[in-house]
């Protein structure tokens, strides 16, 4: 009965797209409203009763926030931490993994437990000791300092991302190339690299991503002017404005915007390399 | 899938890929760029003196303050180039930045302290001995007697206390109009119960409440005046403590104690709701509330404009309700105190930086810009005092409140003991426990905090 | 066989094994230690007076702390369940044969990269008393106004609601990987048996990605264990450590009150509550072969 299984796919069909087009807005409700609210004038984001729609819309708001020197200035600052964690996470997460994947040794399993095992101390409570360990290096109020301990975050899961990664390569692509003389360098740079592109594309992700919302760490470990986070700067700067919830969503909104470009543009690595990596604990 | 397959998918770089990794090199070198930058900012800029800070929001007060004490500093000394670098951070922040610098030992040369912490603070030994540089100083006896010693822990000065604030009932006059409340009921607990049950009728098609009833952090501040109203007293000297001899007791479950917090009781009874989150008087000045009992600061939160004129709008009773009529108001008088760390490298130009802060001449444009009333009798008093009053509302009211005021004790265990009312606060306001339970279970818990 | 040197593989993990001893497992043994001292604001700077467990049994006894772990077991059952029965049903519909696929994954996983911080806030902000949406939509179609923020009764579901919010689009991610991964035949043999979608569903599909549903839950649930912005900001815990979970009991030890020891302790007994996860986690792994 061809017709009637076309009628229960064409239900079926929409039922799923009415079930997703409900989750999707209850999940953009809240962000659509602080994306208004960013539009309103400061009088009527606090009206009674409250309008979705701005009655009269402005960029005041969004003025406001990006002459702030102090947001602006920890914007950069963000992108660079970010960034800068993010490169060098993936790169010591990508040898780590690659020694885990690829050879037999004695202590191999120990490790990928205390790894793991490290992942679940609890971050807050070794700030106090973070913060003396960095004051005494002479690290506190630094980009990089706060690019070294971010890692903290984020090691545990790429390692063990990045190595189920490289173990669904097979090992005979490497050793036929080392057999026709590539050094092992090359293999790296030739086979490997590409090969892992939407392992490594995933892990970045990740460590940006961990990187730009982290936000205890950098309010008690870095927060000079010239070291602030967004994160910490958008904190301060609500505690300081209260109530004034037009320059909050404002400020969100701008908090947004390179994090979705972000995952817009790495979106199809992004899902490939969650596939391949197929995740065996 | 196939090896050879896997190869060819991943092997040919997109050209998205290409732009991210072009993207991505300029980011490195931007990295590598500041981190010079940061790295050699001193040596390309020289010698400097710099002078760190870390102060209490709302930031616009220490702009002021900061500016024109560095002018000053920097004319005292010609031959020096100094700098002030000041973080200005939320309340809770200040605590937490100021305990991790400490035990960091990082050097910080000039702190604002509520006057709560000074205890704790001057125990844990943060804080810089002030007591020999006040008295070459001198200025000590130009303080206001009660200010003076919110300074003091164990008899050495620590702080200096810098401005003050005491809490009134405010209220707006039309919106009393409107619902037909005479202003002066709100003095008494009856009236001010009634009042709020009229206001709230009246008012809440407007989404605007009647008076406002603080539920957060610091709701015992709000209850001390009731406490102290009735004779009642927060903590009292007691013999006998296993350690010390004679040492503080909790004496706030007295019944004066719980009259008091059965004030609080009958408003939550009466279809008040308290309020977790506090805005500090921006939640009035926006009218969601028809009547506030509020600190002095909340004529910050109107515009500068509009203060000459608030008195038409705004009105003000220098009072907390009372039980009775014979009965005398109280107000709480809380405040900042300012510093020296005692990780500070440079603790002479810090104390003179601290010296500047609070000369009459820097510090009374910054209270008169913010309505925060003096601690010290050169402001309070004569020709400053004047000013103030030709532009804050309702000064010489606020300022009358003072010598009835009471502040809370410094002692390094009051923020625990506070914590222990707070919640005593909470589990009557939300029907937990009644409020003699509550207070005695909170004293129990103090005096083990006090070590007894 | 591949050749190498006995030390070669331990010179890949250098790098992240000093950064993880240096930034972590180091100031974690520190943190031991204070935990076994008398530490605090006003003691910090003295000499740190050796009470063995003295702060574990403070903790332990603290009625506070026991309101803390039931809110924590409230908060982490709740939110990990939402998340994940949430997750597994959108990553299963996404995973259907539908339009713009790509698309709806990116939307759909906004909410996880918008920061504990601004999840927050933007939930205070629709939830708030007197201006929130939320209460005025309610009002509007004649139901009371909830106390989402101030009633202890209450509180601790605003914050489940902002944490599954916020954490849910991780596991749609993390399951629609799995999903991706199943090999699509094996619906292709199942139809010719005549299994209905369903069916298929819980017996193909379901055991196919169980390592994935394994490795998310554990990942969920620590995190939603040690996790504290969103309380923190949106209501600091209160009323009466309504909305206080263990973690952020545990930070307000510390920075509140400057109890460092007992914040340490809570931590530790915190982290072992972690390590029971993983275990269990480890076991079920095991079980599976």
């Amino acid at each position: 009965m061809p017709v009637s299984t076309n009628r229960i796919d064409k239900i079926e069909k929409s039922i799923i797209y009415i079930v997703l087009f409900v989750f999707i807005g209850l999940t953009m409700f809240p962000l659509i409203w602080v994306f208004t609210t960013s539009l309103k004038p400061n009088d009527e984001s606090m009206s009674f009763p409250p309008k979705l729609i701005p009655e009269k819309v402005t960029l005041e708001n969004y003025f406001f926030v990006m002459t702030n020197s102090t947001i602006v200035k920890s914007l950069y600052n963000s992108l660079i931490v970010s960034v800068g964690s993010m490169i060098l996470n993936v790169s010591i997460c990508a040898l780590a993994g690659y020694g885990l994947a690829r050879f037999e040794f004695r202590a191999k399993s120990i490790l990928l437990y205390v790894i793991l095992a490290l992942f679940t101390i609890p971050i807050i409570v070794n700030i106090i000791p973070l913060y003396s360990i960095l004051a005494n290096l002479n690290m506190l109020n630094s980009l990089l300092s706060l690019i070294l301990t971010f890692q903290i975050l984020i090691i545990p899961l790429n390692v063990v991302l990045l190595k189920n990664y490289f173990e669904t390569i097979p090992k005979e692509v490497e050793e036929s190339a080392l057999i026709d003389g590539c050094s092992k360098f090359g293999v790296l740079r030739r086979i490997i690299i590409p090969l892992s592109l939407p392992g490594l594309a995933v892990a970045a992700i990740f460590s940006f991503i961990f990187s730009w919302n982290e936000f205890v760490l950098p309010i008690v470990l870095a927060n000079s002017p010239d070291s602030t986070l967004f994160q910490v700067a958008l904190y301060q700067f609500i505690s300081i404005y209260r109530i004034e919830w037009g320059y909050l969503s404002a400020g969100i909104v701008v908090a947004l915007v390179p994090v979705i470009i972000l995952i817009i543009a790495f979106q199809r690595q992004m899902i490939k390399g969650f596939t391949l990596g197929s995740l065996r604990g | 899938m196939h090896i050879t397959a896997i190869f060819k998918k991943a092997g040919a770089p997109t050209r998205l890929m290409k732009l991210t990794a072009s993207l991505l090199a300029v980011m490195v070198s931007l990295v590598f760029v500041s981190l010079y930058f940061e790295n050699n900012f001193e040596i390309v800029f020289g010698q400097q003196i710099t002078l760190t800070a870390i102060v209490a929001e709302p930031k616009e007060r220490w702009d002021i303050l900061f500016d024109k004490a560095l002018e000053k500093l920097k004319a005292n000394h010609p031959d020096m180039d100094i700098k002030i670098d000041y973080r200005v951070l939320p309340y809770d922040a200040t605590r937490t930045q100021i305990l991790t610098s400490m035990s960091g030992k990082t050097p910080i040369d000039l702190i604002s302290v509520d006057q709560i912490w000074l205890g704790e603070f001057a125990e844990g030994g943060f804080l810089t001995d002030l007591t020999n540089k006040t008295k070459d100083w001198g200025r000590a006896n130009e303080w206001y007697p009660t200010n003076w010693e919110g300074g003091k822990y164990e008899n050495k000065t620590y702080g200096i206390w810098s401005w003050t604030d005491v809490r009134a009932i405010w209220y707006w006059k039309d919106l009393l109009k409107e619902a037909g409340v005479d202003p002066q009921n709100l003095t008494s607990w009856k009236g001010y119960i009634e009042s709020a049950k009229t206001l709230n009728n009246a008012l809440k098609d407007m989404g605007i409440q009647g008076v406002h009833l603080v539920g957060a952090a610091h709701s015992p501040d709000m209850w001390y005046p009731y406490l102290w109203m009735l004779g009642g007293e927060i903590l009292k000297q007691k013999e006998g403590h296993p350690e010390k001899g004679t040492y503080w007791f909790p004496a706030f479950n007295s019944t004066e104690g719980v009259k008091a917090l059965d004030f609080l009781k009958q408003q939550v009874d009466a279809g008040i709701s308290p309020q977790p989150n506090h805005f500090w008087g921006q939640e009035f000045a926006d009218k969601k509330f028809a009547v506030m009992l509020e600190g002095s600061w909340l004529l910050g939160t109107f515009p500068k404009e509009q203060w000459g004129t608030l008195d038409q709008n705004i009105g003000m009773l220098p009072v907390f309700p009372t039980p009775s009529s014979d009965v005398n108001s109280t107000t709480m008088m809380g405040g900042w105190l300012l510093s020296i760390p005692q990780t500070s490298p440079n603790k002479d130009l810090a104390w003179e930086l601290l010296t500047i802060m609070v000369d009459p001449q820097i510090l009374t444009p910054m209270l008169q810009q913010e309505g925060y009333l003096p601690t010290q009798k050169p402001i309070g008093e004569g020709a400053y005092a004047a000013q103030l009053n030709s532009t804050i509302p309702y000064y010489s009211e606020l300022v009358s409140m003072i010598p009835n005021a009471h502040s809370r004790p410094n002692i390094p265990e009051y923020p625990q003991i506070a914590e222990n009312i707070k919640q005593a606060i909470d589990e009557v306001y939300y029907k937990i426990k009644e409020p003699k339970q509550a207070l005695d279970d909170a004293a129990k818990k103090s005096a083990e905090v006090l070590g007894w | 066989m591949m050749t190498f040197s006995k030390t070669e593989p331990y010179l890949y993990l250098v790098p992240a094994l000093s950064i993880l001893f240096l930034f972590l497992l180091f100031p974690f043994f520190w943190n031991v230690y204070i935990s076994l001292h008398q530490v605090s604001i006003t003691s910090i700077l003295k000499e740190w007076r050796f009470s063995g467990t003295d702060n574990f049994v403070q903790v332990l006894n603290d009625p506070n702390f026991h309101t803390s772990v039931k809110v924590s077991a409230i908060f982490v059952g709740s939110s990990v369940t939402f998340q994940f029965l949430i997750g597994l049903l959108i990553s299963s519909l996404l995973n259907q044969n539908i339009r713009g696929k790509q698309l709806l994954i990116a939307v759909v996983m906004i909410p996880w990269i918008t920061s504990g911080l601004i999840a927050a806030f933007s939930f205070k902000f629709i939830f708030d008393n007197s201006f929130g949406i939320i209460n005025y939509f309610f009002n509007s179609i004649g139901l009371h106004s909830i106390p989402w923020l101030s009633d202890p009764n209450t509180v601790i579901w605003s914050i489940v609601i902002a944490n599954v919010w916020y954490g849910t689009p991780f596991t749609i991610l993390f399951l629609t990987a799995g999903l991706l991964s199943v090999n699509p035949s094996i619906y292709e043999s199942a139809k010719i048996d005549g299994a209905s979608k369903l069916k298929s569903f819980f017996y193909l599909t379901l055991p196919l990605i169980k390592p994935f549903i394994l490795l998310d839950v554990v990942l969920i649930t620590i995190w939603s264990i040690n996790f504290f912005e969103i309380p923190l900001i949106m209501t600091g815990g209160n009323p009466l450590f309504a909305s206080t979970p263990a973690s952020l009991y545990m930070y307000r030890q510390a920075f509140e009150f400057g109890l460092l020891s007992k914040g340490s302790a809570a931590g530790i007994l915190l982290l072992m509550i972690n390590i029971m996860v993983a275990i269990i986690y480890i076991v079920a792994l095991k079980k599976r072969g």
